[in-house]
């Protein structure tokens, strides 16, 4: 996932893992898969002894990575919104969020 | 370990760029005070998953103004199944969580580490939320007391949060 993200915001403890958005536990029906990665994580929830700790979990993603990322069903709208106006992805690049009336 | 090498470029942009600025923070600090063997877990995803007899996330909303996300939450009964729940996020292939919920929530992974004695139980709810939400506010203030209310209300020891 993001664990430089989740760990920047303020997570207490991390189990940081390198897989695809939108199946951070593992395949569709890999059973033993997932049940790993939960296993690595609740490993990881007992030993972290302190804040930030960030623990990476020994797991690779098995598909390519243009495999593993096809497109969106629908394309999120805030992307849609950039693509028209592209002067706004410096606005989300700053996190500066527009009153809607402006967007 | 590359945390942004599943993202699009555009993305990957936005999330350096975000992490990059996250203002240090006090330590928040809970020490799991009992073994994981006799803990009770709750499980919460950012999948945005609700169940067919719950209000769906507001994802017109999203599409009328990209800047906002559905802030609210939703509760999970312990054995929901991908047949209950249809997922929201618009930032994620919800697809797959729609074929197997123990992608983005895996109770039934948990309900298996529990029958092997890895962890004491199962907790009887566990959450999602919409993971994009750009202005937090509204989510930290009202939501999230909401979740820690009941988790405590049912002796929640610990929480696993499973970002989409």
């Amino acid at each position: 996932m993001i664990p430089a993200l989740t760990a920047a915001t303020g997570a207490p403890r991390v189990a940081a893992i390198e897989y695809p958005l939108s199946r951070p536990m593992g395949m569709v029906g890999d059973a033993a898969g997932q049940a790993a990665v939960l296993r690595a994580t609740l490993a990881a929830l007992a030993a972290a002894d302190s804040y930030g700790a960030v623990i990476d979990l020994p797991f690779q993603w098995p598909e390519p990575r243009g495999k593993a990322m096809g497109p969106l069903p629908e394309e999120p709208p805030i992307a849609a919104l950039c693509k028209r106006k592209p002067w706004l992805f410096l606005k989300l690049l700053s996190g500066k969020i527009p009153v809607p009336e402006s967007a | 370990m590359d945390s942004f090498k599943f993202l699009d470029f555009a993305t990957r942009k936005v999330m350096q760029a975000w992490s990059d600025r996250e203002p240090v923070r006090p330590p928040v600090w809970t020490p799991l005070e009992k073994p994981l063997v006799e803990a009770r877990i709750a499980l919460i995803s950012s999948a945005g998953i609700a169940r067919h007899d719950q209000p769906p996330f507001d994802r017109d909303g999203e599409r009328r103004n990209p800047w906002w996300g559905d802030p609210s939450h939703r509760v999970l009964p312990r054995g929901t199944t991908e047949r209950d729940v249809r997922l929201y996020h618009m930032h994620i292939e919800t697809r797959h969580g729609e074929q197997d919920l123990d992608c983005v929530l895996p109770l039934r992974r948990l309900e298996e580490a529990q029958q092997a004695g890895l962890v004491g139980s199962v907790a009887p709810s566990h959450y999602s939320f919409m993971g994009y939400l750009l202005d937090a506010e509204e989510f930290l203030t009202e939501t999230v007391p909401k979740i820690v209310a009941q988790m405590k209300s049912e002796e929640v020891d610990a929480t696993i949060l499973v970002p989409a």
